[in-house]
């Protein structure tokens, strides 16, 4: 009996642990300049996906604009030239004290900006930006948005660091 | 005069966005990039953008059907002037049997404007007087030959790309006393 409940007691945090893994985990990590407050914030996707579900459509749902709609079929076959074209710069823009460049490596936009001391760098696998849009109609779901993070398991898709020494990543694992 | 020349850069550009749109990922070419550089001076500022040839030609693939007709553009009747496509192609089918020849020299008190056929290349150059300013474009004879193979008001985008992702080299130069823009094509990125 003792046995039963030793196995029971291992399995159910395996099988959670296990199933949270297999769904992947999204980590905001926050750091406050000049040693302030350091947060971390591990969400499972599975737990922010059964949320969404929870949340009524409208608060969820964002309602394109027509333009938009129109063009879908167009970013979506960009995105999927871009995803076998060869790898490069894309974009790069230079200004006194401001830099953007967007690179494609591999599955990766790269996306970083250098403005007067702040750094931003986003990283969009393509294959999630594919996902993440609608396959029809004129809305942009927000839980079919944080379904789609599952394309970047193993991407820091943000990293944000301020001028004062403050920094905020987003990583999807 | 402005107006002709704006009309005809505005026709070059249009032709050179819409050829390139149409690039295909196949063959030699299938690794071509179309590359557009903007710098202007006085605001330090340097605009790189380079695209492989076959995502442009996905964009106007997908691109709405009151945009893009199955690889024809239909562009109607031009400004004030009526200057529509098949008059344009009836002055092209005169000018590209005559070969190499000065088709348009128009000096004003401030600018020349030149347009001629040099070898395989169409050529527009406006240059300001005061040298300050130039504009270059220049075109492959058959890739203009091409676009002018559509029907009534409509170039033939696909046919006009099929032929300019061939060239390899500048399609457009344009420099002022603040900016200089440049598009070109070629194999790396």
């Amino acid at each position: 009996m003792l046995k039963m409940v030793l196995i029971g007691a291992v399995a159910v945090p395996a099988i959670a642990a296990g199933s949270v893994a297999a769904t992947g985990v999204v980590v905001v990590d926050v750091k406050e300049a000049r040693g302030g407050q350091h947060i971390v914030v591990p969400v499972p996707l599975a737990l922010a996906q059964v949320a969404a579900a929870f949340v009524p459509m409208e608060k969820t749902h964002v309602r394109l604009p027509p333009k938009a709609v129109q063009y879908m079929p167009v970013a979506k076959q960009v995105l999927a030239a871009l995803a076998e074209a060869e790898d490069g710069e894309l974009v790069r823009v230079e200004e006194p004290n401001e830099k953007v460049s967007i690179r494609k490596e591999g599955d990766l936009l790269k996306i970083q900006v250098d403005d007067n001391g702040e750094h931003v760098k986003v990283q969009v696998p393509i294959s999630l930006a594919l996902s993440a849009l609608p396959e029809s109609g004129n809305q942009f779901s927000a839980s079919q948005a944080v379904w789609a993070l599952q394309h970047a398991r193993l991407t820091e898709i943000v990293n944000v660091q301020g001028r004062d020494g403050e920094r905020v990543t987003v990583t999807v694992y | 005069m402005r107006v002709k020349t704006l009309g005809l850069a505005g026709l070059a550009a249009l032709m050179l966005a819409g050829t390139a749109g149409m690039a295909r990922a196949q063959g030699p070419s299938g690794k071509a990039w179309v590359h557009v550089r903007v710098e202007e001076g006085p605001r330090q500022s340097k605009v790189s953008v380079n695209l492989p040839v076959s995502v442009v030609d996905a964009a106007l693939e997908a691109a709405p059907e009151e945009i893009m007709s199955h690889g024809h553009i239909h562009l109607g009747r031009m400004g004030r002037h009526d200057l529509t496509v098949s008059d344009l192609r009836k002055a092209w089918n005169e000018m590209k049997a005559t070969g190499d020849a000065e088709f348009a020299t128009v000096e004003e008190e401030d600018q020349k404007v030149r347009i001629a056929r040099a070898g395989n290349l169409m050529l527009i150059h406006v240059d300001k007087t005061d040298g300050e300013e130039s504009v270059r474009v220049e075109v492959p004879i058959e890739v203009v030959d091409a676009l002018f193979s559509g029907q009534g008001e409509e170039l033939n985008l696909r046919a006009g790309f099929a032929e300019l992702k061939k060239r390899r080299g500048d399609i457009v130069r344009v420099k002022d006393n603040h900016s200089t823009v440049r598009i070109w094509i070629d194999e790396g990125n």
